[in-house]
C-alpha cells in the first residue's frame, strides 16, 4: 500500500471529512549515480565558499536573496518563520466551479485522497456531489510548509487533490507569435476534418502509447548485467527526402502533361 | 466419350457449354456449372469493371489442383462477337498480342465455360491504354503478418490518401492480402501513378515503421510485415479483377469491401488475413452483392486528377 504523505481533513462549511494524501503519480524515469570512470568511484558534492576557497561547514551558510547583480540580502531563519502558512491540517475549500472552466494548463501534481474510517460516509457524499453537479472544488492546502491552490474533483471511487500551479506561474501566450487571423478555406477545413475524423478513435488507451525510450534504455542494462548482446537498435524511419524529391518529379511531370495537352488543344483549334 | 454440350442463351448470345459438372474446386465439389452460374450471378457488377480492359485469363481446365496456364492472346475458337484489342507485346518485341475484352455478360460467361478462374486485368483500357484509370497499392501480408498489422497498414494508407483529399476504395485480393485503388482521371500516364503511388508507400512506411516492407526481393521483407507493392502499375501489369474467383480451396472471390469492414478486421479474433477473407465465395457474393452491392460502383468512383493532390500532399507530407 502507498504511503500517506499528508493527513488532516477535508473541510467546508460545517463538515470535516478526516483523509490521508497519497501520490497519484509516480515517476518512472531511470536514475543515474555519476561515478569516476577509473575506479566507479561515486561522485561526491562539496560546499565550497568562492572567496576562501574552503569547505563551509552547514551552520556556516545563510540564505542571500540576489536583488541585484552580485547584491545580496540576507534573510535569516527568523524571517521565513514570521511568513510561514500556519499549518493547518485541513483543505480548505473556498468555492465550487464547473471543472470545464479550469484550464487544465493549471493542473500540476494528483494526489489520490483516501478517508479514514470515520470519514468514509461523508467522503463518498462529497464525491457522488461533485460527480453529479459536474464541479470541482476549488481549495488552499498547506502540505509541510507551503501553501497551494488545489482542485479536489471525483475521479472513479476516488477524491482526486490536484495541486495547482498559481497564475503568475502560467507564461501569457500572447508573447508568442502565433497565427490568429489567418483565413481558412472551407475546402481545405473539410479535408483536415475528414483526415481527422479518418483518425479518431472512440476511447483513449493510453497504455497505446508505451515509453519507448524508457523500455529501450532498460533492454540495454539488462543487455550489459547479464553479458548478452545489445538489443538491435531500430532503424530510423527511412527519410522523407526521396518523398519530396519524388514529389518534385512527379509535378514536374504533371506540368508537362498539362502543356502539352493545351497546346494539343490550341493545336486543335487552329487547324479546326 | 464425346463430350456432353449443352446450348444456352445468355443475353442476345447462344452459347454451347461443355462438362458443366466436371468440379474444378475437388475438396469443396464446386463444378464448372457452379463457376458459370457465378459469373452470370455477378456478370451486371463485374463487367463494368472489365469493360475495355485487355485480359490475362489463368485457365484450370482440369480442377485447381491439375496444371494451369496464363493467356495472353484470345484463346483458339473464340466466337467473333466477343471484342479484342491487339496491342504490342509488353516484352518489347515487335509481336503483338490480341488480348480477350470481356465487355458484356456473355462474353463472361465464354470465358468461364473454358475454366478461366481468375481473370486478371489491366490498369488501363483500351481507348486510352497508357493512361492508368486507377493507382493501385497491392498490400501483400507477409508469411508471419497477422490481420491486424494488415489492417493497420491498409488504414495507414487510407488515411494517407483521405488526408490528401482523395476516396481510395479497398478490395480483398481473393488471396492473402487487399487491393487499395484511387481512381483517376484521364490523362495521367503510368509514369505519374507509379511514383504518385511510390510517394504513398513511403510516406505510410515512415509512419508504419517496421510494419511496412518497401523491399522487392521477398526473401528481404520481414515476415510479420506488409509488404506495399506500387509498382504493379504499367503496360501488360494486371491484377485480380474486382468479382474474380481464385483457385483456392473454399473458391474465394475478390470482393470490393466497404472501408468499415476494414476497420472492424481490428477486433477481429482471426489472426490470418486470409482467414478472414475467406468467407467471400463463389456461395456467398452473388447474395451479398445483391443485398450490399457494389462498393466499387460508379458513385464511388470519385477520380482524382494527381495535379490537385500533389500540391496537398507536399504541405501535410514535408
Amino acid at each position: 500500500m502507498p504511503r500517506a504523505i499528508w493527513s488532516g481533513s477535508i473541510s467546508f462549511g460545517l463538515v470535516t471529512i478526516p483523509v490521508k494524501l497519497t501520490g497519484a503519480t509516480r515517476s518512472h524515469d531511470l536514475a543515474f549515480h555519476m561515478l569516476h570512470a577509473k575506479d566507479e568511484g561515486r561522485i561526491q558534492y562539496e560546499r565550497i565558499c568562492s572567496v576562501d576557497g574552503k569547505k563551509v561547514p552547514w551552520d556556516e551558510i545563510v540564505k542571500g536573496y540576489e536583488f541585484e547583480k552580485d547584491e545580496h540580502v540576507i534573510l535569516t531563519d527568523a524571517d521565513f518563520e514570521r511568513i510561514d502558512p500556519k499549518v493547518t491540517h485541513t483543505i480548505d475549500i473556498q468555492e465550487f466551479v464547473e471543472l470545464e472552466k479550469i484550464d487544465p494548463i493549471f493542473f500540476d501534481q494528483p494526489y489520490y485522497l483516501e478517508p479514514t474510517k470515520t470519514g468514509r460516509h461523508a467522503y463518498a457524499l462529497l464525491r457522488e456531489t461533485l460527480e453529479q453537479s459536474g464541479r470541482v472544488a476549488v481549495a488552499r492546502v498547506v502540505i509541510r510548509t507551503k501553501e497551494y491552490m488545489a482542485a479536489l474533483k471525483p475521479a472513479g471511487a476516488a477524491l482526486v487533490l490536484d495541486l495547482m500551479r498559481w497564475s503568475n506561474e502560467i507564461v501569457d501566450p500572447s508573447s508568442l507569435d502565433l497565427p490568429e487571423d489567418e483565413k481558412m478555406p472551407s475546402a481545405e477545413l473539410k479535408m483536415a476534418k475528414m483526415l481527422v475524423d479518418s483518425m479518431s478513435v472512440d476511447e483513449f488507451e493510453p497504455e497505446k502509447f508505451p515509453n519507448r525510450y524508457r523500455e529501450e534504455l532498460l533492454a540495454i542494462i539488462d543487455a550489459r548485467v547479464t553479458g548478452k548482446e545489445l538489443p538491435k537498435m531500430k532503424k530510423a524511419a527511412p527519410s522523407r527526402g526521396k518523398v519530396v524529391n519524388l514529389m518534385d518529379v512527379l509535378e514536374r511531370s504533371l506540368k508537362e502533361t498539362h502543356r502539352e495537352s493545351k497546346e494539343s488543344k490550341s493545336r486543335r483549334r487552329k487547324t479546326a | 466419350m464425346a463430350a456432353e454440350r449443352i446450348e444456352t442463351r445468355v443475353g442476345n448470345r447462344t452459347l454451347s457449354l461443355s462438362n458443366l459438372d466436371k468440379v474444378l474446386w475437388p475438396r469443396d465439389g464446386y463444378t464448372k456449372r457452379d463457376l458459370i452460374a457465378y459469373y452470370e450471378r455477378v456478370s451486371g457488377a463485374m463487367i463494368p469493371h472489365l469493360t475495355d480492359r485487355p485480359l490475362t485469363l489463368e485457365r484450370f481446365p482440369n480442377g485447381i489442383d491439375a496444371s494451369s496456364f496464363f493467356e495472353k492472346n484470345v484463346p483458339k475458337g473464340m466466337p467473333d462477337w466477343v471484342q479484342r484489342a491487339s496491342l504490342p507485346s509488353p516484352g518489347g518485341t515487335r509481336s503483338k498480342i490480341t488480348y480477350v475484352l470481356c465487355n458484356e455478360a456473355p462474353a463472361l460467361v465464354y470465358l468461364a465455360n473454358l475454366a478461366a478462374i481468375v481473370l486478371h486485368v489491366w490498369t488501363s483500357r483500351v481507348g486510352s491504354i497508357d493512361e492508368p484509370d486507377f493507382v493501385l497499392f497491392d498490400l501483400d501480408p507477409g508469411e508471419q503478418c497477422t490481420l491486424k498489422t494488415l489492417t493497420i497498414v491498409t488504414l495507414a494508407v487510407r488515411d494517407a490518401l483521405v488526408g490528401v483529399g482523395l476516396s481510395p476504395l479497398v478490395k480483398t485480393t481473393g488471396g492473402m492480402g487487399l487491393h487499395v485503388v484511387v481512381p483517376l482521371t484521364n490523362g495521367h500516364s503510368y509514369e505519374q501513378a507509379k511514383i504518385f503511388a511510390e510517394i504513398v508507400a513511403r510516406h505510410v512506411a515512415s509512419q508504419c515503421g517496421e510494419l511496412v516492407s518497401l523491399e522487392r526481393m521477398i526473401a528481404k521483407r520481414r515476415a510479420a510485415a506488409v509488404y506495399i507493392d506500387y509498382v504493379q502499375v504499367g503496360h501488360g501489369k494486371t491484377l485480380t479483377a474486382p468479382f474474380s474467383v481464385r483457385a483456392r480451396d473454399r473458391a474465394p472471390v475478390s470482393w470490393p469491401l466497404d472501408w468499415s469492414e476494414v476497420e472492424a478486421f481490428k477486433r477481429s479474433r482471426t489472426t490470418v488475413p486470409a482467414d478472414a477473407f475467406a468467407k467471400y465465395t463463389i456461395r456467398s457474393v452473388p447474395k451479398a452483392l445483391e443485398e450490399q452491392g457494389d462498393r466499387w460502383s460508379g458513385r464511388s468512383w470519385k477520380r482524382a486528377k494527381l495535379g490537385t493532390t500533389i500540391g496537398r500532399a507536399r504541405k501535410l507530407w514535408r
